[in-house]
């Protein structure tokens, strides 16, 4: 951690505040919802509108994909972009989404609010500097063999380079536990929060893998005080050509909203 | 040169925009000779066709094949010619901002492409087009003083106006991958209107005639590691892939144009545009302005351009109808008080957000 020069938190109170249109990340809860990929116009707009609906802040979708298999969904590419752009005109809902090469960044970045970079990215570092360029927020995943040092060195890297918004996101590790997807690591929430001053995010849906973890990941993690939370939701999750298991529909993830909301108000208030 | 099937259905899609665009070309002159002609069938005029093609048939296209093509032109050809098409001239190729404020302001007018905005106003006077279009000015840019030269000698009217959004996409021939593009083709004002948008990526921008010029340069060429700024429509009518649509800096970047007859407006209208000059004598052009002020009639251009006697023309637009008592009694005064004086027209104004 000693290296750390800019990610590294000076004085008690600092934190980073990102400003995204209307929004304040670090300082509300910010909630980020969407399909894990963009599969098309109607299954991103649709879905868009019951996640605005349900209350969510943002929009999520992979128009690059990165796969564990060559073969498996890479992601529609640049008319992916175009997409998620109309979902943006059709709610307002700012997009949230991946980059894997870095030779699509400016492209990335003329489509996207925040861009993302995915665990399995976590230590490209070419792709970090370049991203370190850009003017957009950075949402930074923690990789999954990578310890919390790593971790914000990667941060330190897009810092270095002149872009100082970067959000943190944990999204599970890799234990010996096979019964879930990942293990959702929570204690980074005050972990980060003691080390540094920028904005933690979690991913329960890609931290358990399971449909029926996840509500209760999330609200513990909104117990723990994080900023924000990515959460996937599909209108029709049997339908996805990805990560089908761990997707909500719009109706499910409307009502965990209700909860997590009430429970956001309550941990804030003075006791 | 790679062959393959990619490759070849490739120049297949290429010569087919051109097909499709050397048609749209001989429908618009099939279009424009009946103003020439008394009626519609001249069998003498099909005959001599129909005997060139013969005399034409070439390798793989036989003269049955060729005949049968040409009976269906033709067929469109006097169809077109029987309808009471409204001819709008323009400048610049197809998918030039101008096409897309004519189809603004009439969606069923055929713009018809001209090369210099001296054959827009020539077309309309000799009867050759129903209408012209053309750019007055531009938030950006200022006043197109080509146009506004030719206002001051022009016998046309002025029978509309249309305001339209100037809105730049970046496009490419179908296929090309987005990253690969490195210089990005288009009229030097385009290109400075996207500026930042093009070093932020990365692009080398290079002038070119008119944006709708390079849109059809890369259409015919089908080149790699390019791209063109142009008009959504240029992209539609070249087939081009559009790679971002709005990629201008600003968004204030708005252009006015005039809509030209021969004969005055016969609607009313709520706009009304003169143009005068004054006497190089102090209080002269006050004088002018006093009037409008005196009638409580707003002004909403006032532009002066030098013309050949060596004084100044003064453009002025303002609101009111030359139906009003006041404003007909304005223009009298004006017409007094002032050389060189004209109403170019009385017509309404649309406004595209």
């Amino acid at each position: 951690m000693k290296n750390l020069k800019l990610v590294k938190k000076t004085e008690e109170k600092q934190k980073t505040i990102i400003r995204v249109g209307d929004l304040e990340i670090g300082k509300n809860l910010i909630v980020i919802a969407g399909p894990c990929s963009v599969e098309s116009e109607g299954q991103t707009v649709q879905t868009a509108i019951g996640v605005k609906e349900a209350g969510a802040n943002m929009l999520r979708g992979g128009a690059f994909k990165p796969r564990t298999s060559p073969y498996a969904f890479q992601g529609l590419g640049l008319k992916g972009l175009k997409i998620l752009d109309k979902a943006r005109k059709v709610t307002g809902l700012p997009i949230v989404t991946e980059v894997v090469d870095p030779r699509d960044v400016s492209w990335v970045c003329e489509y996207a609010d925040v861009i993302q970079i995915g665990a399995r990215n976590m230590q490209n570092f070419s792709l970090l500097k370049e991203v370190g360029r850009v003017e957009k927020p950075v949402l930074l995943k923690r990789g999954m063999y990578s310890t919390l040092s790593e971790w914000l060195n990667c941060a330190e890297y897009i810092l270095a380079e002149g872009n100082p918004n970067v959000i943190l996101c944990e999204r599970g590790i890799r234990t010996f536990e096979t019964y879930t997807r990942n293990t959702l690591d929570l204690s980074m929430i005050p972990a980060v929060k003691n080390e540094t001053h920028l904005p933690i995010f979690i991913d329960p849906s890609h931290g358990t893998g399971k449909k029926e973890l996840i509500e209760s990941m999330i609200y513990a993690a909104i117990s723990a005080g994080t900023d924000g939370l990515i959460i996937e939701v599909h209108r029709n999750p049997s339908e996805a050509m990805s990560d089908a298991a761990q997707q909500y529909t719009p109706q499910e993830f409307a009502e965990i909203m209700k909860k997590a909301r009430k429970l956001d108000k309550f941990m804030k208030e003075d006791f | 040169m790679r062959m393959d099937l990619e490759s070849i259905r490739k120049n297949i899609d290429i010569l087919d925009g051109k097909i499709i665009k050397l048609l749209n070309d001989r429908m618009e002159q099939a279009v424009l000779s009946r103003k020439f002609k008394t009626g519609i069938l001249d069998t003498s005029r099909e005959e001599q066709i129909y005997e060139k093609i013969r005399e034409n048939s070439q390798n793989l296209l036989n003269g049955d094949f060729l005949l049968d093509l040409y009976k269906t032109i033709i067929t469109e050809s006097k169809n077109l010619q029987s309808k009471d098409l409204k001819l709008m001239a323009f400048q610049g190729e197809h998918g030039a901002y101008s096409e897309v404020a004519a189809k603004g302001w009439d969606s069923d007018c055929v713009p018809m492409p001209c090369m210099e905005f001296a054959d827009v106003f020539e077309g309309v006077k000799n009867g050759l087009y129903d209408y012209g279009i053309v750019p007055v000015e531009n938030t950006l840019g200022g006043i197109v003083s080509q146009v506004n030269d030719l206002m001051i000698h022009t016998d046309l009217f002025v029978v509309g106006a249309i305001e339209i959004p100037i809105s730049h996409c970046l496009v490419t021939y179908r296929g090309n991958d987005y990253r690969e593009i490195r210089e990005v083709y288009s009229h030097v004002q385009a290109l400075a209107q996207c500026r930042h948008f093009l070093a932020r990526n990365k692009l080398t921008p290079v002038q070119f005639y008119d944006t709708a010029g390079a849109a059809k340069m890369l259409s015919e060429k089908g080149k790699k590691n390019v791209a063109a700024i142009s008009s959504k429509l240029a992209a539609q009518l070249y087939n081009l892939e559009i790679i971002k649509e709005s990629v201008e800096d600003h968004d204030i970047n708005r252009t006015r144009f005039l809509v030209l007859s021969k004969r005055e407006n016969k609607e009313s209208g709520t706009k009304c545009s003169i143009v005068f000059s004054t006497a190089h004598k102090s209080g002269t052009l006050f004088g002018v302005l006093e009037q409008f002020a005196a009638a409580d009639l707003n002004l909403t251009r006032i532009e002066s351009v030098p013309n050949q006697k060596g004084t100044y023309a003064f453009f002025l637009d303002f609101i009111g109808s030359n139906e009003e008592e006041n404003v007909k009694e304005v223009l009298k005064k004006v017409a007094a008080i002032s050389d060189d004086f004209r109403v170019l027209g009385c017509y309404n104004e649309v406004s595209v957000k």
